[in-house]
């Protein structure tokens, strides 16, 4: 499968809006959750898991990298992108780019998460991600 | 050598930690092998070293005697290239 049915367009937003954390986590995953991907029971895992585990997600400069137990409130595996303008404390830690992966089971998203992780890890397309263009991350991920 | 990358449900960003560790193990040129994996399922996994969050650091180190590093940005090569070094010169 390719990255571009792994992250659709529709599936990518850029935000400029103050907003907490949690309301953060609920809009980077609406998209999953308006195609039915997950249910609500997932977005609520999502914020639980912060607030149990504390902000380890966050995998680099202003990146959280969001997901909960696979399988429960995920009817089909899926990924949303949110790039906020401004950035938003999550306990302590600054974040602007708002990945969220909804997983069926432990390895059935690995390969598309792995193509869409080299993507990030090469630092000229993880600083055009931050900067919030529209045109370039849908042609990043395009 | 075996390496474990752990995070709390070793869906995703104990995945991000292994990609970093196989990185920087290929740069390096050692030999070993990189798994991700829960932090259920690392508490009953042996490993020689262990690589988790600050988070996870306390409750995995109370269930192994071997070496686990805490890594701050699970994508920054950097950082994880400087821990494994930390343990192959302790280890000697």
């Amino acid at each position: 499968m390719s990255t571009v049915r792994l992250l659709p367009s529709e599936n990518i937003k850029i935000v400029d809006k103050q907003m907490d954390w949690k309301e953060a986590i609920s809009l980077a995953a609406k998209p999953l959750l308006e195609n039915n991907n997950i249910s609500q029971v997932y977005i609520d895992n999502m914020i639980e898991s912060v607030e149990v585990n504390g902000p380890y997600m966050v995998l680099n400069d202003y990146f959280a990298l969001l997901h909960a137990k696979p399988g429960v409130g995920v009817n089909e595996q899926g990924m949303s992108l949110m790039v906020t303008k401004d950035e938003i404390d999550m306990l302590g830690k600054p974040i602007k780019i708002f990945l969220v992966l909804a997983a069926e089971n432990s390895d059935s998203h690995l390969k598309n998460l792995q193509k869409l992780m080299d993507i990030f890890m090469n630092e000229q397309n993880y600083q055009d991600i931050l900067k919030g263009d529209k045109k370039r991350i849908n042609k990043i991920f395009g | 050598m075996k390496i474990l990358a752990v995070c709390g449900f070793g869906v995703g960003s104990s995945m991000v930690l292994k990609m970093s560790l196989d990185k920087v193990v290929k740069e390096l040129g050692i030999d070993a092998t990189v798994e991700n994996t829960d932090i259920s399922t690392a508490k009953a996994t042996d490993a020689d070293v262990y690589f988790t969050s600050h988070e996870l650091l306390p409750e995995l180190q109370e269930s192994t005697k071997n070496p686990v590093y805490p890594i701050k940005k699970y994508m920054d090569t950097a950082e994880v290239k400087e821990k494994l070094n930390e343990y192959l010169s302790e280890k000697g």
